[in-house]
């Protein structure tokens, strides 16, 4: 226990000029799997058999890891979205499909909502017309709406798949194996671009930054959920401390799996934080970039546009 | 926490390219190449099709201002602007916007960088009606400096300035106090007030205004009360063209110049009150003084 508290400590004293190379930028071929120096290659196997074996058991674990405060992260990432009828969310390294069920839900509700308003000023309609204005409705209750959920695990999109059939989501939702640094989809075609909890595990993040500006149309968003930088520092050990002792015994005794959480933990330690994230946003062409902090810097959400 | 950043001087891309396109359906001049290029090209000629190439172009500081800079309040601008064309179908919100930036070419998910209350829409609306006042005030102190029109007396030129600026508003009247009631949010008051502030400073420095006194304050307070009452009664009012509401207005500018006059009046009504009470006493003492005398 205590021997990790002095890698971690003494890693994190390191001059930032070797801290920054190895975050995933240019030529370096080293880089930092959690707190092991490896080649990108292996990085990217290893976060493969990460999730692999994580997937059945990652809803559970966010909700017991984060005491259920995870779904308020999220709805409020929905909220900041904003998202009208008929707007195309593009998810990335969304796995168990959280985001595009809030997704779905937030658009049903804006329509309903619409729906009603449009009522309420019609004064003078017979019983037949408003009886078809609901049918068309109906249809498209989701007013074109749609959302693709990409992710490069395959085990992940399966348990997505499961629990979207389990809870009733079909219309306007579809499923895409791929990799962040190389969207299999067209240039300017998404108006939302959203990853939540996966641009860390992401190896080269500068490339899939580019690739989101690719996809997004003119005016489109880009969105990002991470858990970042804590800067008050009676919070930030106790964070640290509940990190270090608390999430890889849970994994061990929830997931049987506590090198995953290990990985998990130590990756938070890894990723830039705040200014440099929004720094990187900007290089790839992204405009007002700003972030909010959620939870004292626990967790932020990075938003930029294609303009 | 939230934080802003503006990076000096980087064009926008993606809008720049819709704009070029578009632009060469329309054939519409650009604001900004207009006032960037001495040498007029030839007409009809499509200035954006080679921004920095062989064209002898006088901005000359370094490439980076290519002449469809646009930056990215202006994008903002333009967006808000037309967005105001579907207000008074979806209200001062963020589907208005979202459609406004739909007709622009871009993603309605650019309305994600106003707020979701469309307090940045509403504000804008109300500083481009201010500026068009302005326009016109100045217009037609022009016209008057040449001789071409009367100077009107202060009282008609106020009502005539008040209804000029709240005839802007009968497009949007029906979604109106929706916008006065966003306004008043806290978070708002100060820009509010401001724009409210210069609107009515501009109306009084047109009337011919050049009070450095205590006036000043007074005749802005009273001329604030005048217009945010009319407004008011502008909501509520139902008859043809507003005919009540101005008459509301010419009312109370009557009572406003009335309260002037009777101010002055009493004044000058107290001060011969006072002289004549000073000569009775005068007159008194004098008559006690001959009575003692005899």
């Amino acid at each position: 226990v205590r021997l990790w508290r002095c890698r971690c400590r003494a890693l994190l004293s390191l001059p930032d000029g070797r801290l920054r190379a190895r975050r995933g930028l240019a030529a370096e071929s080293e880089m930092h799997f959690g707190f092991q120096t490896v080649t990108e290659e292996e990085r990217r196997e290893k976060i493969y058999q990460v999730f692999e074996s994580v997937a059945k058991k990652y809803d559970v674990m966010n909700d017991s890891m984060t005491l259920g405060v995870h779904r308020v992260w999220k709805d409020i990432l929905v909220h900041k979205m904003n998202p009208s009828p008929g707007t195309l969310l593009l998810d990335v390294a969304g796995g168990t499909g959280d985001i595009a069920f809030r997704f779905i839900n937030y658009v049903h509700s804006v329509q309903e909502r619409q729906l009603q308003r449009k009522l309420k000023h019609q004064q003078n309609l017979s019983w037949q017309e408003i009886f078809e204005s609901y049918q068309k409705d109906k249809f498209n209750s989701l007013g074109d709406s749609q959302v693709v959920v990409c992710d490069i695990n395959r085990e992940m999109l399966k348990v997505g798949k499961q629990k979207a059939q389990h809870l009733g989501y079909s219309d306007g939702l579809s499923w895409v194996l791929g990799n962040a640094e190389e969207l299999p989809f067209d240039n300017n075609k998404f108006d939302v671009y959203t990853i939540a909890f996966g641009i860390r595990n992401v190896t080269r993040i500068d490339l899939a930054l580019q690739e989101a500006y690719r996809v997004l149309k003119p005016g489109g968003r880009f969105l990002c959920l991470e858990f970042s930088h804590v800067s008050n520092p009676l919070l930030s050990r106790l964070y640290d401390l509940y990190s270090f002792q608390v999430i890889p015994v849970l994994g061990e005794v929830i997931a049987g799996d506590w090198k995953s959480y290990q990985y998990l933990v130590e990756s938070i330690r890894q990723f830039p934080p705040q200014e440099e994230l929004k720094a990187m946003i900007e290089d790839a062409g992204f405009f007002k970039v700003d972030y909010e902090n959620l939870n004292f810097g626990i967790v932020a959400i990075h938003s930029g546009f294609k303009l | 926490v939230r934080c802003q950043h503006y990076p000096p001087l980087r064009a926008l891309q993606a809008s720049a390219a819709l704009r070029r396109a578009s632009d060469e359906h329309k054939k519409e001049p650009l604001t900004s190449s207009s006032q960037q290029h001495f040498d007029s090209p030839p007409a009809g000629h499509q200035p954006e099709q080679e921004p920095q190439g062989p064209r002898p172009s006088y901005t000359g500081q370094g490439g980076q201002e290519s002449e469809d800079y646009e930056s990215e309040e202006q994008l903002q601008h333009r967006i808000l602007t037309a967005a105001l064309e579907f207000v008074p179908e979806h209200g001062w919100t963020a589907e208005a916007i979202a459609e406004g930036a739909k007709t622009l070419g871009l993603s309605v998910a650019a309305a994600g960088m106003f707020h979701s209350d469309g307090s940045e829409l509403i504000l804008h609306f109300v500083s481009e009606c201010n500026t068009k006042l302005t326009k016109l005030l100045e217009k037609e102190q022009k016209l008057v400096q040449l001789g071409e029109a009367e100077k009107k007396p202060v009282d008609e030129f106020l009502r005539h300035a008040v209804e000029a600026r709240l005839r802007m508003l009968i497009p949007y009247i029906e979604k109106w106090p929706q916008a006065l009631s966003v306004l008043l949010l806290p978070r708002n008051i100060p820009s509010s007030l401001n724009l409210l502030t210069s609107m009515i400073d501009d109306i009084w420095h047109y009337a011919g205004d050049q009070s450095t006194d205590f006036n000043w304050y007074t005749r802005r307070a009273v001329l604030t009360g005048i217009y945010n009452t009319t407004e008011l009664v502008m909501m509520q009012d139902s008859s043809p063209d507003f005919e009540d509401t101005w008459r509301f207005l010419e009312n109370r500018v009557a009572d406003a110049m009335t309260m002037s006059n009777t101010a002055s009046q009493v004044q000058s009504t107290g001060e011969a009150v006072v002289q004549g009470l000073m000569g009775a006493a005068v007159t008194v003492s004098n008559a006690e003084t001959s009575r003692a005398v005899r």
